[in-house]
């Protein structure tokens, strides 16, 4: 991981974990600690967080028996770049008029889903449900 | 502070004519009767003190009746132990006396897990540079605008912050039940049924809503339809932004487990 000094380089940080609720803390306090080490102030981090919370809630409802939860980090100069993979039956993308969207739009500077068909799925067809959120670093002296 | 009187400024403190009190006491030999009786007219004439100790403690997840309780028990102790003919007033013997007592209190009453003591001080020291730091910045500080102005290495004020999800405070669960806790916050905000309603789950999420205790739903309509970040929304409410963080993870966690059971039925 890139702190501080690391100004434009990004780094990647990669979590794969059973598609639980229960494994949601993990998730969490990966991201909190990653916001916290890139030294985004308190708003920030706490944003990430509970953004970071309802992606992965949001796609572990939607997920196959025993589905794995894919999540990345990007970590740019000034920008946490989020991005959650799941296999479910479904091919519809979570619903952008929800109020979970709202909760992810308001608490990051972008967020978007998308599907994709499952291309090493075998016999059973399946899809990947993603989406990814930005949280850039708050403006002002830092 | 507000809504606190301001007795304790200048030489009228609202206390003088409990003073010859203690003289009489001290005068008087243990065992004779009197002594009760003054003793607990001193305890109940100095009782506002108590209260506006514990409300200097107030809105930091401990119930606000517990602090009084506690102020209370170490306003008694500073009642027994004060000796007039050392020459200091009461008032300054009793005030560190009885925040000794709610902070102690407050440590020890207030984590669910157990954090060392020094992290939880750490903590209370992030807490309240926090608050101080946002005041002056205008916006929340970042880890290491903190580590600066504590004087502490990043890496101690990392501990601290994450000894803060540790920490667990009981009027959370308090505040499950509805009314628990509606002084001075319910006439704030109207009900949050029009900015909602342009979200398609409106008519499930609106009965979860309004199961909200006053000061979650407040805190929910303010940080995603009013785009409050947690600092203005801790200012505004009178907690700590931690506190704000900790309430709207409940309250998503919240409404998203009542949604769910919703589609289940």
């Amino acid at each position: 991981m890139s702190v501080g000094s690391g100004a434009g380089r990004s780094d990647e940080i990669e979590l794969r974990i059973g598609a639980e609720l229960t494994n949601l803390p993990i998730i969490r306090s990966l991201a909190a600690s990653i916001a916290m080490r890139a030294d985004y102030d308190l708003d920030s981090i706490a944003d990430l967080k509970l953004a970071v919370d309802e992606a992965c809630s949001t796609l572990i409802t939607r997920a196959t028996v025993d589905a794995t939860l894919l999540c990345g980090f990007t970590v740019s100069k000034d920008e946490i770049r989020f991005r959650v993979t799941i296999s479910s039956d479904s091919d519809v993308p979570p619903s952008s008029d929800s109020f979970g969207w709202r909760v992810l739009t308001t608490l990051t500077d972008q967020a978007r889903s998308w599907v994709e068909r499952d291309g090493q799925g075998g016999e059973r067809p399946g899809n990947l449900v993603h989406i990814e959120l930005a949280k850039r670093r708050a403006e002002g002296p830092a | 502070m507000t809504g606190t009187q301001s007795s304790e400024r200048g030489n009228d403190t609202g206390y003088e004519h409990l003073t010859p009190l203690f003289a009489e006491m001290a005068k008087l030999a243990q065992d004779d009767p009197r002594r009760g009786q003054l003793r607990n007219e001193l305890v109940t004439g100095h009782l506002p003190l108590a209260e506006h100790i514990a409300a200097r403690f107030s809105n930091r997840g401990v119930p606000r009746e517990d602090l009084v309780q506690v102020a209370t028990l170490g306003l008694i102790n500073a009642v027994d132990r004060f000796q007039p003919d050392r020459g200091t007033d009461f008032l300054s013997f009793a005030v560190p006396t009885v925040m000794g007592e709610v902070r102690r209190h407050f440590r020890d009453a207030s984590w669910s897990m157990h954090v060392p003591r020094r992290l939880k001080e750490l903590n209370l020291a992030i807490n309240s540079a926090s608050a101080e730091l946002s005041q002056r910045l205008g916006r929340a500080p970042t880890p290491s605008e903190l580590a600066k102005h504590l004087e502490l290495s990043p890496e101690q004020v990392y501990e601290g912050l994450e000894a803060g999800n540790a920490y667990h405070s009981m009027s959370l669960d308090e505040a499950l039940s509805p009314n628990a806790d509606s002084d001075s916050l319910g006439e704030t905000l109207g009900e949050p049924d029009s900015a909602l309603a342009g979200v398609e789950d409106y008519e499930s999420l609106r009965p979860l809503i309004e199961r909200l205790p006053e000061r979650e739903r407040q805190i929910l309509t303010l940080r995603f339809f009013r785009h409050m970040t947690q600092t203005q929304i801790a200012e505004r409410i009178g907690i700590s932004q931690m506190h704000v963080s900790r309430l709207l993870a409940r309250t998503l966690e919240n409404l998203r487990q009542g949604l769910l059971a919703d589609e289940a039925e």
